[in-house]
């Protein structure tokens, strides 16, 4: 049986990279409409229609912020996807030479079996363990970097969407027109 | 007739077109708020499996947060919704009438 070199789910990854991707699009439409209403609005004289208008555009900023932010986590989970992909596959071929050259893997690392064997067919396979081991680091090295860019993006945007969560409510209180 | 009673029909167009339009941009904010929160949920039901473990913390810290952000835009979607419904209410002419229409949008944001 042969373990999996590179372990993740690019489909599961890209699943909710597209499902962000497309609610984004659909909050930058609805922000299109009420910027398009906030013009139809420009004409209205009221006490409370510079308030108003104030707090509409406060909310459509909101809306587009958060449209940004999540096309930005969705590209990046997508992007991810790809690259663990391209990983797996990498990994695949790397562990079929693995098993071909009838060496093993202990995690990342090629290693010789132990037990008998001649000296000629020991040789033979520790000549290729610099080869393999190359196959095999390049996945994984693909992948980590994958990882790297996937957690400093992640981490970002969390600081990004906690920071709109806390502002959120603070204009609305300040522009809010009394009833 | 008093000149206070008598009603100039410019204004009175005006503000009930000014109605109209609130009443439009309250019902597309509400939309928008439903959209919103109808995303938070599906956010919460996907698992993206990265296959490392510090790199699934990130993912699922940001998933919570990114749902927690769009709770908070629905509530300040209604919210705004609801103050439109009022300042039309408040702008229109026929402010004290009890028709259908108008004890509807009393109620709330259309969803």
């Amino acid at each position: 049986m042969t373990v999996s070199l590179i372990q993740g789910d690019q489909i599961s990854c890209s699943r909710v990279g597209g499902a962000m991707r497309r609610e984004s699009s659909r909050f930058r439409q609805h922000a299109q409409s009420l910027d398009d209403a906030l013009g139809e609005l420009a004409a209205w004289e009221g006490p409370d229609a510079d308030a108003t208008r104030a707090l509409i555009a406060a909310t459509v900023g909101a809306l587009r912020a958060t449209a940004a932010d999540l096309d930005d986590a969705g590209a990046a989970l997508q992007g991810y996807a790809t690259d663990l992909a391209e990983g797996h596959e990498l990994g695949r071929r790397a562990a079929r030479r693995v098993q071909g050259a009838g060496l093993l893997l202990d995690g990342s690392r090629v290693t010789e079996p132990w037990g008998p064997a001649s000296a000629h067919e020991a040789e033979q396979r520790r000549a290729q363990v610099p080869e393999i081991q190359a196959r095999v680091d390049l996945a994984t090295a693909l992948v980590g970097r994958a990882r790297g860019r996937l957690g400093r993006e992640m981490t970002r945007l969390t600081q990004s969407f906690s920071g709109r969560s806390r502002t959120a409510q603070q204009p609305q209180k300040a522009h809010l027109p009394p009833r | 007739m008093p000149a206070e009673d008598r009603v100039d029909p410019t204004r009175l167009n005006a503000s009930m077109l000014n109605a109209t339009l609130l009443d439009a941009v309250a019902a597309r904010l509400a939309r928008a708020s439903a959209d919103a929160l109808e995303a938070s949920h599906e956010l919460l039901t996907h698992y993206p499996d990265t296959g490392d473990a510090s790199t699934q913390r990130a993912v699922d810290t940001l998933i919570d947060q990114a749902a927690h952000a769009l709770g908070t835009l629905t509530d300040s979607l209604t919210e705004t919704s609801r103050g439109l419904v009022a300042a039309a209410l408040a702008t229109s002419p026929q402010s004290g009438d009890s028709s259908p229409a108008r004890a509807g949008r009393r109620q709330g944001p259309i969803a």
